[in-house]
């Protein structure tokens, strides 16, 4: 019920911890906490040493430069739910902020710290993957920067190294003609999800789709790209039938597993129809825009 | 639209009662949003020590080697104990009171593992760290062994035996009444269809905890979150202690549904209390109370039902198959209960019922909310639903023209000695449903559908059941109450305040209640089989009556008036129609003690007896009494995904009198809740004998979004064998949602589920095989 | 997996702690791996603070925490030295209850109670910065903590009869 005992230690710079962890391979990291200490407290995680990461400087700011917005690792899922800044230029993360476990978890679970975590039925990594978000991580010796694309490895597994720690993420700003799509149906609301699907697509002045980008969660060890429905979708003038057969191909994407919540059948014919809203719900906000004729 | 509508009583008489039927707030309920109240795991003492049980993780196996020396070891380890260290370790059990499906049930497993989780040996230590520790250095060399985890499995002839010297078989019941042959023979229409229901968990928001400890006296003590204090007889015995050597305290309970009604902690406490001579605490945690506590029985039930052309069931054929786990705890009088209530609350004169359950090597199964008479109702109202269709009747018509009255017969032959207020109560659910809703997005297809149900109040009338009180007057006028009742959240103890209050005029504020004490409150029988309002209510009621009795006389002689005439109200004595005569309780209590008078009085209730059933005929008298219900429900359904809402939601039961309404129609919300979790999303999921939802992340219960606001109507048909009139409230409103909810989705989608849960992927796959094309094509694309 | 009680384990070495609860200062001492829920209930007393199910779902830990209401069984204890948590048993005033718990009580909004102190604090922060809700904001913004006795109907009957009140001093830290 409770956790083993472990060395604490509270870094007060980026590069103290970095340090830390470079010292200390076997230390975990503890930014919220709403992902590991469950697995401390069931005793299936029993790390020797944690680096308490929530007291390290600058790493939670949001800010918006040259048609970015930059988030900090350490950006709670409450603050990107309720951000002016993030409404403004990038409403998606909110909404799918709004979205994660519930209330508790939201004011202590960080953007890094879900990111890093890597669960494939969460919302973070599904949103990070569609907004093609680039994500800033640093090492004792270094820093480098690695794409959503890339990040998601495998079931909890990322490109992260040992001794590495996420500071920042960077996605792009939403302009005109830009909209987004969250579908995903859970069993109840705050779950996990069976299946997701994110859709971010930008529609010229002519209503042509000139980018469409379509991440499915739920599906696989690590969110996915929809990449031959999106082929299909880019350059076409979309309509609702249009969308709708792009949907039809996904099943042919995805091979995802069955467990106790779903089968891989339903898992499969969901995810066409959550895609399907996911495209319906962007499409519809790209082109409801003021100056736009629908 | 949330207070309850209570209706008044027949004749459209107000309630003639001061106290009873008003909805007075709880005393527990204040303490309760302090946070004042200390439930089990809250308790300190000093010197306490941390308890922990090793659990088996095959479901099968034999223990060639345990060895706890390097545990014992351990730094602060006050004790480790394995079945050797247990004085009496197998405890003997006859759960049907006939001598009948005994076995011997062991504290610890010694040489056999018969499920998963199942305890083997126990740890104290100063710390949590510490236990944990010692656990781990426990070794246990296993032997896995086959076993046998379906019941069709355990039935074939060369499986292998739970028990050696038993038959895999636990208890089979039967129940025959006229000619079933010929009732098929004479019916129009013929139902057969099978249905299952699944292991449900009570999920109550506390888990399992007690701290025990050894007082000065020798008394080993368990302060336990337990919904039957009477346990203290089985710790004795494992002890081998005088029974007057054990007491059990239960403090408020943070929610039981049955799951505490056998023993959890309180062997484990009291063992390792009893050993270390110091105090233990131990509290289970949410994932082992997931994997090994018993849970509901997952039903197979198979019925073929006939009907006349116009509506008039003529016969009943009903088989129920349930997996008992490994060890019979409840399941006997759990299968006893589904015989009774199987046919629901219909007359029907050919029946055969044939109710069994096996032995196997999955989790244990015993008492929860419904006890068996819940798990029927997904069955015979499915039933009727299905012949409604196949005679051509509304689905209340046919309900109508078969409900049971005052007088009828059950299946087991006995007569219903109260009004069956069932047109009502299902007339007043449909009314309050109020309109239908438009679908919230172009793949909704809204739907209606109700369900009627039969539960039994009281204990099985055999086990000659009995409640005791005892009430006592301060000398000041306050009143004292004592009495061995659990208080599981339900008002259990407010209620008998009420009665005390009615009868003898102290107001509510100047009456304390004190419960749960094995040793200190005279015993009242446990909390369950809705049996608590019947039977303490009744005791409390006739123990103020006696006390009235004794008193009347001496209040008489002080204002000089006729006994009939004196009338006890606001914590005073008047001459009736006198309002300015009055003297305080204070000074006819003071009288009393001048003259000798007893000022307190112990009375019991006898819940009257009969002799058991025929076994063969399962003709007798069975339960004291029956609640009669009724659930509207409307849901949206989402054809693509198979997703439901509930979007309204009506319960409505007779209780007969509601001692507090809103207590009552709280009751009626929370059973309504829990019974709509099992319909559309709880399941404990078992592989082979290996339970695969032991987190709370994986046994989903609703949530506030997954339910609407439940309307909650009481009806007061006035007759009841409780208190005033009352009928049990506790379990009916459990029965109905899965029934109620599977209708409304037929409404909706035209498909019916006879498996719970009834989850989005079993409806998709329904509309799917359905040939309907389940995933429609945006806005326009078909379906109304 | 690292086996307890081995020597790779660290011993179990506690440090100062200091916080205010409910707005008085505590000074006490824990160990880096218990919890806020193990340092409140095992060494605070604060055992109106419950465990319910160690994984943050059922909400039965809930404490406010600088005014946001978190998981107690998912924050370690040493991480709130210098800061303000906020029990159940800060929303009364000098023995009143605070208008949340009054309005629980008359619509007998709690049963067996174990969910109640969470409850009440999550529907306390909520309607300090929600003003006015809907019902169907109350309903969703309790979503988080379970109950299996009431149903929810009656907690959202009370919390909706209060909102429009906010304020209990016990939460501001000295």
């Amino acid at each position: 019920m409770y956790p083993a005992p472990f060395a604490y230690h509270a870094p007060r710079s980026v590069d103290q911890a970095l340090a830390l962890l470079q010292r200390l391979p076997e230390a975990k990291i503890l930014a919220g906490g709403q992902s590991l200490i469950p697995l401390m407290n069931l005793g299936l995680a029993r790390p020797p040493a944690l680096v308490d990461v929530n007291g390290l400087p600058g790493l939670d700011a949001v800010t918006a430069e040259d048609g970015h917005l930059r988030l900090g690792a350490l950006v709670r899922h409450h603050v990107l739910e309720t951000s002016p800044v993030i409404q403004q230029y990038c409403p998606l993360l909110a909404e799918a902020a709004a979205l994660i476990g519930n209330v508790r978890v939201r004011h202590r679970g960080t953007l890094g710290g879900s990111l890093a975590h890597a669960d494939p039925a969460a919302e973070l990594p599904l949103v990070a993957t569609a907004l093609g978000a680039t994500l800033e991580v640093r090492r004792a010796d270094g820093v480098r920067e690695v794409a959503a694309d890339s990040f998601f490895r495998g079931y909890l597994v990322t490109a992260l190294e040992p001794g590495e720690l996420v500071t920042g993420v960077r996605v792009p700003a939403f302009g005109r003609g830009t909209g987004y799509g969250l579908a995903e149906l859970v069993r109840r609301a705050g779950d996990f999800a069976i299946v997701a699907a994110c859709a971010v697509l930008e529609i010229e002045g002519t209503g042509r789709c000139r980018r469409v980008s379509l991440a499915l969660g739920g599906i696989g060890p690590q969110p996915l790209r929809a990449r031959r429905v999106e082929a299909r979708l880019t350059n076409d003038v979309l309509t609702d039938r249009r969308i709708a057969e792009a949907a039809d191909a996904v099943p042919d994407e995805v091979s995802p597993d069955s467990d106790i919540h779903a089968s891989a059948a339903y898992r499969r014919a969901m995810a066409r129809v959550m895609a399907y809203r996911a495209l319906v719900t962007a499409w519809t906000r790209a082109t409801r825009q003021p100056g736009r004729s629908s | 639209m949330t207070m309850p509508r209570t209706t008044s009583d027949d004749a459209g008489h107000p309630s003639p009662y001061r106290i009873i039927g008003q909805p007075l707030p709880r005393f527990d309920v204040v303490d309760k949003v302090r946070g004042a109240t200390l439930y089990a795991a809250d308790w300190r003492l000093p010197g306490m020590l941390v308890g922990r049980i090793l659990r088996a993780i095959y479901p099968s196996a034999r223990i060639r080697r345990l060895s706890e020396a390097k545990a014992r070891a351990f730094p602060g380890v006050a004790a480790v104990l394995t079945a050797a260290d247990v004085p009496q370790n197998a405890r003997h059990e006859d759960p049907t009171g006939l001598g009948l499906a005994s076995f011997a049930t062991p504290v610890l497993a010694a040489e056999r593992v018969r499920y998963q989780g199942e305890p083997l040996a126990l740890v104290a230590a100063e710390s949590e760290v510490q236990a944990q520790a010692a656990l781990e250095a426990i070794e246990v060399d296993y032997e896995p062994l086959p076993g046998v985890f379906d019941v069709d499995a355990a039935l074939a002839p060369q499986a292998p035996r739970i028990h050696e010297d038993h038959d895999n078989l636990l208890i089979h019941w039967k129940c025959q009444q006229g000619d079933l042959e010929e009732g098929f023979r004479r019916a129009d229409v013929i139902v057969e269809r099978t249905y299952r229901t699944q292991r449900v968990d009570h999920a109550y928001l506390e888990p399992e905890a007690a701290v025990a400890w050894v007082d000065g006296d020798g008394v080993v003590t368990i302060r336990a979150s337990t919904q039957v204090i009477e346990h203290f007889r089985e710790i004795a015995e494992m002890l081998r202690l005088p029974h007057n050597k054990v007491r059990v305290i239960a403090p408020f309970v943070g929610g039981g549904f049955g799951g505490k009604e056998d023993m959890t902690v309180e062997p484990y406490a009291a063992l390792l209390a009893w050993k270390t001579g110091r105090p233990v605490r131990m509290a289970w945690t949410r994932q082992e109370s997931l994997l090994a506590r018993p849970k509901r029985h997952p039903f197979t039930m198979s019925y073929k039902t006939g009907a006349a052309k116009d509506g008039r069931l003529v016969a009943q054929e009903i088989r129920l198959m349930a997996d008992a786990g490994p060890y019979p705890l409840l399941s006997p009088r759990v299968l006893f209960a589904a015989l009774v209530a199987g046919c629901g609350p219909y007359r029907v004169p050919n029946v055969k019922i044939d109710a069994r359950a096996v032995l196997t090597n999955n989790v244990p199964t015993s008492a929860m909310r419904g006890f068996g008479a819940m798990q029927v109702t997904f069955a015979y109202e499915s039933q009727m639903d299905l012949l409604a269709d196949a005679v051509g009747l509304s689905a209340l018509e046919i309900r109508s023209r078969n409900f049971l009255r005052k007088g009828d017969r059950l299946p087991t032959g006995e007569h219903l000695e109260t009004q069956v207020a069932l047109p009502r109560v299902t007339q007043e659910a449909l009314d309050a449903l109020g309109e239908r809703a438009q679908p919230s997005s172009p793949s909704g297809r809204v739907g209606r559908g109700f369900a009627c149900n039969i539960q039994p109040y009281g204990r099985t009338i055999w086990f000659r059941d009995r409640a005791h009180a005892w009430i006592g007057f301060e000398a000041d006028g306050s009143l004292v109450i004592r009495t061995g009742v659990t208080d599981l959240g339900s008002g259990q103890a407010a209620s008998l305040a009420q009665i005390a209050s009615e009868i003898l005029g102290v107001s509510m504020d100047r009456i304390a209640v004190h419960i749960g004490d094995s040793s200190l409150t005279p015993l009242a029988g446990g909390t369950f089989a809705t049996r608590q309002l019947y039977m303490s209510g009744n005791a409390v009621l006739k123990t103020a009556q006696d006390l009235r009795a004794l008193m009347v006389p001496i209040a008489a002689l002080l204002l000089e008036a006729a006994e009939a005439d004196v009338q006890f109200a606001d914590n005073h004595v008047r001459v009736v129609g006198s309002p300015e005569t009055g003297l305080a309780l204070a000074r006819v209590v003071t009288e009393c003690a001048r003259r000798g008078v007893p000022t307190s009085q112990l009375s019991a209730f006898h819940g009257g007896h009969a002799s058991p059933i025929d076994l063969e005929t399962g003709q007798g008298k069975t339960f004291p009494d029956y609640t009669f219900g009724c659930h509207a429900a409307e849901v949206e359904v989402d054809v693509e995904t198979g997703t439901v809402r509930l979007r309204k939601y009506v319960a409505c039961h007779d209780v007969g009198r509601a001692i507090n309404p809103q207590s009552v129609a709280g009751q009626m919300q929370g059973g309504a809740v829990m019974g709509a979790g099992q319909a559309l999303m709880e399941d404990v999921v078992l592989d082979e004998g290996t339970n695969l939802t032991t987190l709370f992340a994986n046994y989903l219960i609703p949530t506030s979004l997954d339910v609407p606001d439940v309307r909650a109507v009481v009806v007061e048909s006035g007759e009841g064998k409780g208190p005033f009139g009352a009928r049990g409230i506790g379990e009916p409103p459990n029965g109905p949602p899965p029934a109620a909810v599977a209708s409304a989705i037929q409404d909706a989608v035209g498909v019916r589920l006879v498996e719970l849960p009834m989850t989005p992927e079993r409806i998709f796959e329904a509309l799917r095989a359905r040939g309907e094309k389940a995933s429609e094509r945006g806005a326009g694309g078909g379906g109304t | 997996m690292r086996p307890m009680g081995t020597e790779a384990m660290p011993v179990e070495e506690r440090v100062p702690l200091h916080f205010v609860l409910n707005g008085r200062p505590v000074d006490t001492w824990a160990a880096p791996h218990e919890t806020l829920l193990a340092v409140l209930r095992d060494t605070v007393g604060a055992t109106e603070v419950k465990y319910g199910c160690g994984e943050g779902v059922c909400g039965t830990c809930t404490v406010l925490v600088d005014g946001a209401p978190t998981n107690a069984c998912l924050i370690f204890g040493i991480q709130v030295a210098g800061h303000a948590v906020m029990t159940a048993k800060g929303l009364a005033t000098e023995g009143d209850l605070h208008p949340l718990q009054r309005a629980f009580v008359s619509h007998e909004a709690a049963q067996c109670g174990f969910c109640t102190p969470g409850m009440l604090l999550v529907a306390y922060a909520f309607l300090r910065d929600h003003p006015g809700a809907t019902r169907r904001e109350i309903r969703a913004a309790i979503a988080g903590n379970l109950c299996r006795c009431t149903g929810y109907t009656r907690i959202v009957d009370a919390i909706a009869a209060c909102a429009g009140t906010r304020e209990a001093p016990a939460e501001r830290a000295e």
